[in-house]
């Protein structure tokens, strides 16, 4: 492979020596399929319609030249249907696949919390006692004397009944702050029931129903809050109870982590329901005699995508990758099992595990993969499903090919910043506070808070949009909350330790930094976490002095890689909350002009955040420090970054005068 | 720890030294470092500190954009 074609691919050096590794062993990767598959240009933009048998119906805008308004209104499908309508209807379909995922998580979380409180999960406890209060307190329920598990049935039932709720409005929105519930009421946006407002997508989006493309998004904002106050906020607030809130924890990132002599075992998906169960199998002292006797050294464990940041953020397992290095992970050749759940994981990956001795276990009934083994989880036994993953994984061992490269590279990183820890970290155990965040912001220390977040995708540099915004924001003392794979990548770029304040941030920034000991990126979860993000921006309008809800707070939102459904949905509930958000790469409704406007201008009217996209990660997080400085023009802060210090001579001047 | 110092102008005075940084450099030790919660032991402990620590949602004892001290 070329050196400059091989460089396009990755800013990481362990990604780029494996992708030529991969090139060298005959291994077809995404890499080499995004160069051989260049999308469809109507797909791309929203202008295809596949929603009936007589389509599909491609309306792309004229090639070189304005469309007259004659032009226009032949722009339809059979049934009809405008290129607005059309690109509504995918944009919205994109939302409901999103929340849909999110939300489904939330609901296995849901049904092995309630397992667990029956004592029909052995293994698992509840470990949070404090935040299963806390969602006591929230939710109305009894707390006097009754035991951890009468209380923890009472939450659970009332969970999984939020998402087959018909009629109200979802008990989780509570949380958010006063005027935000009192806007979503007035717009008739407040979801009733997660699954509700999904399925209402669908019903709307099929042939010959809801024509209006600004009646659609509006069911699109509906099904995303549902997603983002909703089914994520309940995926985020039981995991919680059930394996602990996340506090700061050490961790390592990169594909280096993989140990050439131990059993290399990579878990991989999102739900941590599983995966918090393989983490106590293999280190039972059984497992690792097993290990020794098959010539290892011991059990190397290491996340991916969203459930390395779960079991990263609540024990330090180390991060292998995200979402674009799941098959350089196989290409090592020291990946004895890569253990799958559900989202973002590759079918090829069992293509790349067959060119080398790795086992592809899959693990959900929803999700699985031909050729590869299943080993399902049962929650009911959960250890048994653990150990038997363990156990194959150690079995594979042996079966090694010899064609063994673990790149060097990996980084430290602190991960763990829960809106709890957050708070506790600013304000301490007797006054926790979100006070100081806020003073810093108002006296111009920190210009504002940008929450970053979002895959890797393959028709960009693996990991460059991530990194130079985050570098850019943090250098104009933005300081930034990141989840999912945005996460994983500014860990790889040494952006999670405090000393990264002093290297790359604003002096303001990094003065903060220094004095609570935080890095100027802070880890706060996976996908699902998103939600911790919300809370957090509501903590800050709660605390004072920086307007009366989220969308006066000078923040805002990206996702500068983005590839899934779930961005789509997770952005929309960023902007439904209030926040302006930009995402990177390619937009899904270019193909209608009316549809991008009223996405990018007009619904800021309706919620008070908006969309943007900027494929040019420098220029989006200066449309972002933009935006940021516009709130703090608003809330009357502006002056404040310009801060003049009197030293004794002006100040007798002064007085003087 | 070993304090780091830096020398800055003070206005007046010349240049003086004084306290730089003064965190460790990025790792917590032990495992236990960063478990403030475990701090919490009983119940009352912990339901005393949602009202403190996350008055906003669980207390009236606190003033902010939606409890003002001087109502507008
Ligand atoms: S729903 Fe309408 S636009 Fe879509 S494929 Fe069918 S006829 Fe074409
Ligand atoms: S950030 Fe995107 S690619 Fe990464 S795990 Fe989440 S949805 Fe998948």
């Amino acid at each position: 492979m070329a050196e400059e074609e091989k460089i396009s691919k990755s800013i990481d050096k362990a990604s780029l020596e494996l992708i030529e590794k991969a090139a060298k062993d005959g291994v077809n990767t995404a890499f080499d399929r995004a160069d051989t598959m260049k999308p469809c240009p109507i797909g791309a933009v929203g202008s295809c319609c596949k929603n009936c048998g007589m389509g599909p119906c491609r309306v792309p805008l004229p090639k070189g030249k304005e469309e007259t308004p004659e032009d226009k209104l032949k722009r339809r499908g059979i049934c009809g249907a405008t290129a607005e309508t059309i690109a509504a209807r995918n944009f919205i379909r994109m939302v409901a696949g999103g929340a849909a995922a999110h939300s489904d998580h939330g609901r296995g979380v849901a049904e092995l919390f309630l397992a667990v409180a029956n004592g029909k999960a052995p293994g698992y406890e509840i470990k949070d006692e404090q935040k299963l209060l806390q969602l006591a307190l929230d939710w109305g329920i009894e707390i006097g004397d009754r035991s951890n598990n009468e209380i923890a049935i009472d939450i659970g039932e009332k969970a999984l009944a939020e998402f087959g709720k018909q009629e109200g409005e979802l008990i989780t929105l509570r949380k958010a702050p006063l005027k935000r519930q009192e806007l979503w009421r007035q717009q008739g946006i407040s979801p009733r029931g997660i699954d509700r407002e999904i399925v209402e997508i669908m019903h709307r989006t099929h042939i010959g129903v809801d024509q209006d493309f600004k009646s659609l998004l509006k069911q699109g904002v509906r099904a995303a809050i549902g997603d983002g106050w909703g089914g994520s906020m309940i995926a985020t607030e039981l995991q919680d109870i059930l394996f602990g809130t996340p506090a700061p924890v050490l961790g390592k990132a990169n594909l280096g982590v993989l140990e050439e002599d131990e059993v290399n075992i990579i878990i991989h998906g999102h739900e941590p329901l599983l995966s918090e169960m393989i983490v106590a199998a293999a280190q039972e002292p059984e497992m690792i005699e097993l290990a020794k006797s098959k010539g290892a050294k011991g059990i190397n464990l290491a996340g991916m995508c969203c459930t390395a940041n779960e079991i990263l953020m609540r024990h330090g397992v180390a991060i292998a990758g995200n979402f674009l290095q799941q098959e350089l992970a196989i290409v090592t050749g020291a990946v004895d099992a890569m253990v799958v759940d559900v989202q973002c994981i590759m079918q090829s990956i069992q293509t790349v595990a067959e060119c080398y001795h790795t086992k592809i276990i899959t693990t959900s009934p929803k999700a699985k993969i031909t050729g590869a083994i299943h080993i399902e989880f049962d929650e009911h036994d959960a250890l048994k499903s653990a150990r038997e993953i363990v156990t194959t994984a150690i079995e594979n061992f042996p079966n090694r090919k010899g064609n063994i490269y673990v790149p060097d590279e990996q980084t430290v990183q602190i991960a763990g910043f829960s809106h709890e820890t957050i708070n506790y970290l600013l304000g301490g155990m007797f006054r926790a506070s979100y006070r100081p965040l806020n003073d810093n912001i108002i006296n111009g220390r920190i210009r504002g808070v940008a929450g970053v977040v979002g895959c890797n995708n393959a028709r960009v540099k693996h990991n460059e949009g991530h990194v130079v915004m985050v570098k850019e924001l943090i250098k104009n003392d933005v300081i930034v909350l990141t989840t999912g794979c945005n996460a994983i990548a500014c860990a790889e770029a040494g952006l999670m330790v405090p000393e990264a304040a002093a290297k790359y941030a604003g002096k303001g920034l990094a003065e903060v930094c220094e004095t609570v000991g935080i890095p100027p990126v802070l880890h706060l979860g996976s996908c699902v976490d998103n939600s911790r993000i919300l809370i957090a921006a509501t903590a800050m309008v709660k605390d004072g002095g920086l307007g009366d809800d989220i969308s006066d707070l000078p923040v805002a939102g990206a996702a500068p890689e983005w590839m899934s459904e779930k961005a789509i949905s997770i952005g929309q509930y960023f902007v439904a909350s209030g926040v302006y958000t930009v995402f990177g790469v390619t937009w899904p409704t270019e193909g209608s002009k009316e549809v991008t406007d009223y996405l990018f201008k007009d619904m800021e009217d309706m919620v008070g955040g908006m969309w943007a996209f900027e494929p040019d990660p420098i220029k989006a997080a200066h449309l972002m420090i933009e935006h940021i400085d516009k709130k703090r023009k608003a809330l009357g802060i502006d002056k404040a970054r310009e801060r003049v210090l009197y030293d004794m001579e002006m100040r007798r001047e002064m007085e003087a005068a | 720890m070993d304090y780091k110092t830096v020398k800055k102008e003070a206005p007046g005075r010349g240049e003086v030294e004084i306290l730089a940084e003064t965190y460790e450099a990025g790792e917590p030790v032990g495992e236990d470092a960063g478990r403030w919660r475990q701090k919490l032991e009983s119940r009352d402990e912990k339901l005393r500190y949602l009202e403190s620590g996350e008055r906003y949602w669980y207390s009236d004892d606190w003033f902010g954009s939606e409890k003002r001290k001087n109502p507008a």
